[in-house]
């Protein structure tokens, strides 16, 4: 009797086109967002604070825990990919790295929910760094649902995770210098 | 054990991401509290309530209760400035993380934005 998920691997499509699919679809979901932002009508209002001063305080720290998440979660995806000089992984740093990654997007959801709800896309480049913080955080949940059928699928080129999962840190990267940094640098880093 | 956690922290925050997209979709903003034709009028026919939706309210909150700005309802701001002159400079010219708004409203508007938040916002 055969294996149905490696039948499947051999007889489907190859994978510089599972790639572009799931790149297509990122691409959407990216698309999406800005559409969802530059349409609807911002409704300008706070939202969840939590103990923070404001909703903006909470956003900037909120954004630095995803970060502070997400390199963690490079540090497990290099220590997976044998790319640290310290040895094999253990088989903890699978979920480790699993659970850093979902805990960084659960960290993200309540700031990308005020960034669209609340403020909308920011159509204009002459106001570069919310134009720019948008179009960032558009690409963000875009490159990151490329990167969960990156890692779903098992018909990925093998460059595919690696790139991918670099390109979705360098946005969020991009995410916390167009946001955080900026506020802790013009209001400060009191919580 | 942990693969388990794993597997359970995903399902938890992919339930999340789908509660934050309905929300994005079905939450309703309370928008702030109208300005009477009369005070409109008096502003020139410049509302005052849809320029601080517009401009001010990301920050200063939709009911003007406050967010990164401070609050600005029930008469804060009026305790603040009580010379409207005052308020009409901050606003024009900024302060600390307050932004210019010089070049974005003309003074006309700003007078009305400002009106409207000493007299409607204020409860007044």
């Amino acid at each position: 009797m055969s294996d149905g998920r490696n039948d499947a691997v051999s007889g489907g499509p190859s994978p510089a086109v599972t790639f572009g699919g799931a790149a297509a679809v990122g691409a959407l979901v990216a698309v999406a967002a800005g559409v969802y932002g530059r349409l609807h009508d911002p409704a300008s209002e706070t939202t969840i604070k939590w103990v923070f001063t404001s909703t903006l305080h909470f956003k900037a720290w909120m954004t630095t825990l995803a970060l502070l998440l997400a390199i963690g979660q490079v540090i497990g995806g290099l220590w997976m990919f044998g790319k640290l000089p310290i040895g094999s992984a253990p088989t903890w740093v699978g979920p480790a790295h699993r659970i850093a990654g979902s805990l960084a997007l659960l960290a993200s959801l309540p700031v990308a929910y005020h960034c669209l709800w609340s403020l909308g896309f920011n159509p204009d480049p002459g106001g570069s760094r919310r134009f720019w913080h948008s179009v960032f955080g558009c690409l963000f949940y875009g490159t990151f649902a490329t990167k969960v059928m990156a890692v779903r699928s098992r018909r990925m080129p093998g460059w595919a995770l690696p790139v991918v999962g670099g390109l979705l840190f360098t946005v969020l990267v991009l995410i916390w210098l167009t946001s955080s940094l900026w506020f802790f640098r013009e209001i400060g880093t009191g919580i | 054990m942990l693969r388990r956690v794993a597997n359970w922290v995903e399902a938890v925050v992919g339930v999340a991401f789908l509660l934050t997209v309905i929300l994005l979709f079905t939450n309703q903003p309370a928008k702030p509290p109208d300005a009477p034709a009369a005070v409109v009028e008096a502003a020139g026919g410049i509302d005052g309530a849809a320029i601080f939706g517009a401009r001010c309210a990301g920050c200063h909150g939709g009911d003007g209760s406050g967010g990164i700005g401070p609050r600005l309802a029930g008469g804060r701001v009026v305790q603040q400035f009580p010379d409207a002159a005052d308020q009409i400079a901050v606003v024009t010219s900024g302060r600390t993380a307050m932004p210019s708004f010089a070049a974005k409203l003309t003074e006309d508007e700003i007078a009305a934005v400002v009106e409207y938040t000493r007299t409607i916002l204020a409860g007044g």
